[in-house]
């Protein structure tokens, strides 16, 4: 079954052409991995398909109702939920309110007995009283992934999400993805190859804003496009 | 449950106060004047205290939405309708317009916010001023009458600020349900990073749309009733200076608690009346307090006693890494 279906998405900020009639199309299960270089445009994609962009062209399909022209909070509720890449959470308030923020304005909130199994199994349920600020980088990396799952999303839209994180927490994070795998779709956006060499079904590569490649992700990293335009660029 | 241990202890010890005050002084005009002025402050910092402490959102043209529902109020009584229909139809057109004059808050946010309320406040006095067959002009209505009474009579002296003190207090119980429920926990979520609390699915318009409408009705019953009870309004009594009065209250008593604001308005309503005699130094003295409060008390009175309080307590979270910069 299609979940995400994007069509020819163009977005330009002034003279930047930041996506050109990029298509991305998703099923429900299926983990898309998404990269590129540094400004290529994968943080532009997942501003568009949320709604905190606006496209001068294309369409976007979720769960078959189309996207575009709804509001950030609209698109939420419809079960898309994204993160952001400089991690985001509420830093003056709890751990535990930041959890029931996510849950005031969720259409099918996980009951109660699910946002501690799932607090439990992301390791944050020590941190409940803490402020969220105080907490390291990886702790706000996983309560805003937590802050995500008490909201039962369809798809989920992660935005480098090991950014930063020590290569022993890039190894854990991986892990929790994988096993995040069974609660909902994933979309993730990475630099760090192994996160999606382990865990992508399949992988879009971006360039300045075009599709350059599409595909299970043993092909595109061996593609010798892929790896002249961008993996020779960085460490894979 | 027992009130002694009852979260609405503090609210019981206000309401007592507020209604013990106006009758301990009900034997000097001057005194319960300057306590029904104090409780009137108390109304509108609370309310100023829904948009500044807890939405994240300085709102300097609130005085001058108490203003149009002051005027509203006495246009209609004079115009014979009933006081009290008056004041619900003056504070509730106030706060319609409150909202549209919320509206800038979608796009601009912190200072830019601010500047942009001036700029509203500035106009609503021009329009006091310039409107002179609805406000009288820069000489203002003198000889408000006072509200009437169902069984006759009017609405005057002690009973008067009575009326304010239980208005107040609702204000005040009000304000707590309000911080207290789903709505306050959106607005707290929207000040502290809207962005994430509309990625979250919180509808931030609708929320902070309502909020203004909510601060204005504090604004405008307050409006309402603060022209009959001084008997006198002019374009000065609802300028720029009265909103930045009240802000300072809630400032200097603590934003975004329910207390701090109620605080700051007993301690700063009162003080023009005391320092009445030194007029040249009150001026100095406020100016004294709104730097103070910046620089000294971020926070506020009980804000910073609330942050003194917690940093006392074992901090679990010292010793742990802390996020690197990015
Ligand atoms: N809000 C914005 N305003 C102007 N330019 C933007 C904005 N967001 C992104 N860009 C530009 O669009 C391009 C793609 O950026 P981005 O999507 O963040 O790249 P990536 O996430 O792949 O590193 C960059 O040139 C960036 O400067
Ligand atoms: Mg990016």
């Amino acid at each position: 079954m299609t979940l995400l279906d994007a069509k020819l998405v163009s977005m330009r900020f002034g003279g930047v052409v930041a996506l050109s009639d990029v298509n991305v199309h998703q099923e429900a299960g299926e983990t898309l991995g998404v990269i590129g270089p540094n400004g290529s445009g994968k943080t532009t994609l997942v501003n568009v398909i949320t709604g905190h962009l606006t496209p001068q062209n294309g369409a976007v399909l979720f769960d078959g109702a189309p996207l575009l022209g709804r509001k950030p909070f609209q698109i939420a509720a419809a079960g898309l939920s994204r993160t952001y890449q400089s991690v985001r959470v509420f830093s003056e308030l709890t751990t535990r309110e930041n959890i029931a923020t996510a849950l005031l304005d969720a259409p099918r909130p996980l009951p109660s007995e699910g946002v501690a199994e799932t607090a439990e199994w992301l390791g944050l349920t020590p941190r409940f009283d803490a402020r969220a600020g105080s907490l390291t980088l990886y702790e706000q990396r996983r309560l805003e992934i937590l802050m995500r799952l008490v909201q039962q999303p369809k798809l989920l839209m992660l935005d480098e999400p090991v950014g930063g994180l020590s290569s022993a927490e890039v190894r854990a994070t991986i892990n929790l993805l994988s096993e995040l795998k069974a609660r909902c779709t994933i979309f993730v956006i990475e630099h760090t190859m192994k996160v999606i060499r382990e865990l992508a079904d399949r992988v879009i590569v971006l360039v300045a804003g075009e599709k350059i490649a599409d595909g299970p992700p043993a092909e595109i990293l061996s593609d010798q496009r892929v790896i002249e335009k961008y993996l020779g660029s960085v460490d894979a | 449950m027992n009130v002694l241990t009852s979260r609405w202890l503090p609210h019981a010890i206000f309401a007592f106060a507020a209604f013990a005050m106006p009758l301990v002084f009900s034997g000097n005009r001057y005194f319960a004047f300057i306590v029904g002025i104090t409780l009137l402050s108390v109304l509108w910092a609370t309310g100023m205290n829904l948009l500044y402490g807890y939405t994240g959102l300085m709102p300097l043209m609130f005085a001058g939405i108490a203003g149009i529902s002051a005027y509203v109020t006495i246009g209609l009584s004079a115009a014979g309708w009933s006081f009290w229909l008056a004041m619900l139809v003056g504070s509730i057109a106030a706060s319609l317009v409150g909202i549209v004059l919320g509206l800038p808050s979608l796009r601009l946010r912190g200072f830019y916010f601010t500047l942009c309320s001036l700029v509203i406040q500035s106009v609503i006095t021009l329009a006091f001023v310039y409107f002179v067959n609805l406000t009288n002009g820069d000489v203002g209505i003198s000889h408000i009458p006072l509200p009437e009474l169902p069984g006759g009579g009017q609405l005057t002296g002690t009973s008067y600020e009575l009326v304010l003190a239980a208005l107040t207090v609702i204000g005040v119980v009000v304000l707590t349900l309000l911080v207290e429920s789903g709505f306050g926990h959106r607005l707290i979520a929207i000040r502290e990073d809207d962005g994430l609390a509309e990625t979250l699915g919180i509808n931030v318009t609708r929320q902070r749309l309502a909020a203004f409408f909510i601060a204005s009705l504090f604004a405008s019953i307050g409006g309402a009733l603060y022209a009959p009870y001084v008997g006198f309004v002019s374009p000065r009594s609802f300028d720029v200076l009265v909103s930045l009065n009240i802000w300072l209250m809630v400032a200097f008593g603590g934003r975004g608690t329910i207390w701090g604001p109620v605080v700051g308005a007993v301690i700063l309503a009162p003080l023009p009346f005391l320092l009445q005699d030194y007029y040249m130094i009150k001026d100095v003295v406020y100016g004294l307090l709104i730097i103070g409060v910046i620089v000294l008390l971020p926070a506020g009175i009980v804000g910073g006693w609330k942050r003194k309080a917690a940093a006392g307590e074992p901090a679990p979270d010292v010793a742990q890494k802390t996020a690197p910069a990015r």
